[in-house]
């Protein structure tokens, strides 16, 4: 805990407004509206820097610099432009979410959720014009309310490592347009609030409100974030389910697991809306033809080769495996081991299914998917040697 | 004698840090001064994110003040030309019922339209 719990209700506070943020465009609020919610996001952005300047400082000036990057380059690759950064653009020019309804340029997926391009044209709105740089700016400062509530467990030099880890497995992504990098980060602090919350023993944070209320944001924002973000807190939910269920103790947190399944309901809605107008969501179509990639050797070492011979994947793991052989914890391996391997059987399904071609899948997508593994491996054996005082 | 050990590893972890920022600007970020120059500037940055083709549909469409466009089977065809020059010309729309149309420049114009503007790649008709 910060002192005033100061880190968590800032980070509450960021995680509400960008939230708020599509919950306005969702509504097709006044514009001005729009701009004070964002004009109160950079606020809290300037209190979190200012009070207490010294505090996390480690934090505060590297994020300048990933703030002067995102300005500095602009987005090339597909998904960045034709997907996130084109959604955000029609959502400045329509002033709402909902515009994707006529399903114009159908090739820019316009069923995917739109929290970030949504934040993205607020921006634009905040500043007045469209250009082909700054939106992506607002991707970067979606980063902060994770890389904030973090310092609430790690302090000091571990910090400095999990700052260390954070741009070893995500990178670039943090703001280049790919929301990659979103995804791995808000995985990786939604499952360790799953753990925090209903695995772990110690009832610290359990009797603490603010904590679901974060969790319920981050969960949210998952979901909302891409698609394969639903299908990862899926698993979070499963994972705690089997967990409880083993443990016998899904009786004494079920209300607690009610409430943060509630999480679900907008990208539920969203979808239910998607299905009304007839967006076509490509990548749920799936070829079931698997009995010639299931019986070929060679599709498993395609998998092997391109996500788990990934080198920062097995940097992550040994770390990992280092992190739980200095320090046992069955708690916390046994969470984040199960929830890994059930997405690792996932992201193997969707790439044996996929209809785009097995290889041009793998090739694809298989490096920016398993940062989110890379990330959460990292994050939990450093977390794991919290004991330790560095 | 711990202390100075703590201290050590965290100017260890700083300077890795440093280090990875680094790595990141000048070997994975595609960073250029250009961009940063005005990165707050009304439609900056589309020189850089597509190439000339798609620059000169967007600065024909502006020049001509028109609400809608479409575009000649030969562009559709072109998956790197269809997307680009719909993505960047918003809120400019492709209309199929549009009479306003792009040609390449190297494809034949069809009789019962009137060439409004002819640039280095593209033609822009009225059918």
């Amino acid at each position: 805990m910060t002192k005033d719990n100061f880190h968590e209700k800032i980070t509450l506070v960021l995680s509400f407004l960008i939230l708020n943020n599509y919950f306005f465009l969702s509504l097709n609020f006044p514009l001005l509206l729009i701009k004070i919610n964002f004009l109160i996001f950079l606020a809290a952005v300037l209190i979190f820097y200012f009070q207490n300047i010294s505090e996390n400082i480690y934090l505060k000036i590297f994020f300048l610099f990933i703030i002067f990057m995102a300005l500095g380059t602009a987005s090339f690759g597909w998904d960045p432009r034709t997907i996130w950064l084109f959604h955000a653009k029609r959502i400045f020019f329509d002033g709402s979410i909902f515009s994707v309804a006529d399903n114009y340029a159908p090739f820019s997926n316009n069923s995917y959720p739109n929290l970030a391009p949504a934040f993205a044209s607020s921006l634009a709105v905040l500043i007045g014009h469209w250009n082909e740089v700054f939106p992506k700016l607002s991707f970067s400062l979606m980063f902060l309310p994770p890389l904030i509530l973090t310092y609430t467990f790690l302090r000091n030099t571990q910090y400095l490592i999990f700052l260390s880890i954070v741009f070893f497995t995500i990178g670039k992504f943090m703001f280049n347009g790919w929301l990659d990098g979103l995804v791995a980060i808000y995985f990786g602090l939604s499952a360790f609030l799953m753990y925090l919350l209903m695995i772990n023993t110690d009832n610290f944070y359990k009797n603490k409100s603010l904590f679901y209320y974060i969790a319920f944001c981050f969960f949210v924002s998952l979901t909302l974030l891409k698609n394969e973000g639903v299908a990862l807190l899926l698993i979070l939910f499963v994972t705690t389910f089997l967990i409880k269920i083993f443990k016998g103790e899904l009786k004494k947190d079920i209300s607690r697991l009610i409430f943060l399944s509630f999480s679900f309901l907008p990208m539920i809605l969203w979808k239910l809306f998607c299905y009304s107008k007839g967006l076509d969501d490509a990548h749920i179509n799936i070829d079931l033809n698997l009995s010639s990639k299931l019986y070929d050797l060679d599709s498993y070492k395609l998998i092997a080769y391109f996500m788990l011979l990934n080198e920062k994947f097995v940097i992550c793991l040994a770390f990992f495996l280092l992190s739980f052989w200095i320090n046992w914890n069955k708690e916390i391996f046994r969470f984040i081991l199960i929830a890994v391997l059930m997405y690792i059987l996932v992201l193997s399904f969707i790439f044996f299914t996929s209809p785009y071609g097995f290889y041009f899948q793998l090739d694809t997508a298989a490096v920016r998917l398993v940062r989110t593994l890379n990330f959460s491996l990292a994050f939990f054996g450093l977390y794991n040697l919290n004991n330790y005082r560095i | 004698m711990a202390k100075r050990k703590i201290k050590k590893i965290r100017t260890l972890f700083l300077i890795i840090c440093i280090l990875q920022l680094f790595h990141i600007f000048f070997f994975r970020s595609e960073f250029q001064y250009e961009v940063i120059k005005n990165p707050f500037k009304k439609d900056y940055g589309i020189s850089f994110v597509v190439s000339p083709e798609i620059i000169e549909t967007i600065n024909i469409l502006k020049k001509h003040e028109v609400k809608d466009f479409n575009l000649s089977a030969s562009v559709k065809n072109n998956i790197y030309l269809f997307n680009k020059t719909i993505e960047l010309n918003y809120p400019i729309r492709m209309n199929e019922n549009s009479k306003m149309i792009f040609f390449l420049n190297k494809e034949n114009v069809p009789n019962n339209c009137e060439v409004i503007e002819a640039g280095k790649y593209f033609k822009f008709t009225q059918c």
